[in-house]
């Protein structure tokens, strides 16, 4: 079981790292889910259930629907700045 | 030159912040500490076989109280920000494919969350987590088949009427505790004689079901003010 903890530890700095380094937005945000994935096991690992429940619903799941809202936003924002004034 | 003195610093501080875990001090065990009591007379107090909910909801509910509050907060803020208009967008969505896998599995998603919401008392969860596994659903939609149909589906005013609903029955029933047993949020009434049950545990499963209903129509209400703006972009390009 010691190395199954260190294996997770691991990877959680390995997927850190990888959402550091690239520059597109969606690799980015796939690395945080990855990095989401293993701190839940390593909780559930430590025998603490209901923060693994809500790690995974909360970090795997709706923080990366929100972070592609947000920078579907900028983007649009930043390719044409048309100031509309309807209704 | 700039680089390789922040990379140094950085080492540095790592190098410090993990051999000052050596400088803790040993445990000592208290007797009569709290953990302690949760511990042996958690059960009988409250009557909830999970002691996380136990704390959570009957020793420092009034916490969890000032929780909600803070969402309720930020919903408001985010709506007043992103000026909440009540005009359907229409958009696309996804292939035929999706729709149809999607359409079979959405009952099961909805089911699940229930079950998390009202055995928060006998298993893990509870009301935070199956909240958002509710207010996944509306998200989903929104992706999936365009967000004029969870529009129809949902309009805004219902999620807002469910929000405020929720986080009223909170108080209501944190004032039914005032009334008969003199104090804020008390568990009237806990059934000590049969712990295992589902209607068990006092007044425990009420507030998860007000503050999941609460947390789900909150999520919802940000991601669909949040993404609205978009799709009115891509309707005047074309």
């Amino acid at each position: 079981m010691i190395f199954l903890e260190y294996l997770l530890i691991a990877l959680m700095v390995f997927a850190a790292l990888l959402a550091v380094i690239f520059e597109e937005e969606l690799i980015s945000i796939i690395c945080l889910s990855i990095f989401s994935f293993a701190l839940t096991a390593l909780y559930l690992l430590y025998k603490a259930p209901d923060v693994a429940l809500t790690e995974a619903v909360i970090g795997s799941g709706l923080n990366t629907a929100i972070f592609m809202a947000a920078i579907s936003q900028v983007r649009s924002g930043r390719k044409n700045h048309v100031s509309r004034e309807d209704e | 030159m700039k680089n390789s003195i922040v990379i140094l610093l950085l080492i540095l501080l790592s190098a410090l912040l993990i051999f000052s875990f050596d400088f803790i001090p040993e445990q000592e065990i208290v007797v009569d500490s709290t953990a302690e009591h949760i511990i042996t007379k958690g059960l009988q107090e409250t009557g909830s076989l999970n002691l996380v909910t136990a704390i959570l909801y009957d020793y420092r509910a009034f916490d969890s109280m000032g929780e909600s509050t803070v969402i309720f907060a930020t919903v408001s803020a985010i709506v007043l920000l992103l000026s909440f208009k009540t005009l359907p967008v229409s958009s696309q969505g996804l292939s035929f494919i999706v729709k149809n896998t999607f359409g079979f599995l959405a009952p099961f998603i909805f089911l699940f969350g229930l079950y998390v919401i009202t055995h928060g008392h006998l298993s893990p969860g509870g009301g935070f987590q199956g909240g958002v596994i509710l207010g996944t659903i509306s998200i989903i939609l929104s992706i999936v088949y365009g967000s004029a149909y969870d529009y129809r589906k949902y309009p805004p005013k219902t999620k807002t009427l469910l929000e405020t609903g929720g986080a009223l029955l909170f108080l209501f029933i944190g004032g039914l505790g005032l009334v008969l047993k003199g104090h804020f949020l008390a568990n009237v009434n806990p059934l000590i004689n049969e712990p295992g049950r589902l209607i068990s545990a006092g007044v425990i499963p009420y507030i998860n079901i007000g503050i999941g209903f609460k947390i789900g129509a909150g999520l919802a209400i940000i991601f669909y003010s949040m993404i609205q703006k978009t799709y009115v972009e891509e309707e005047l390009k074309s």
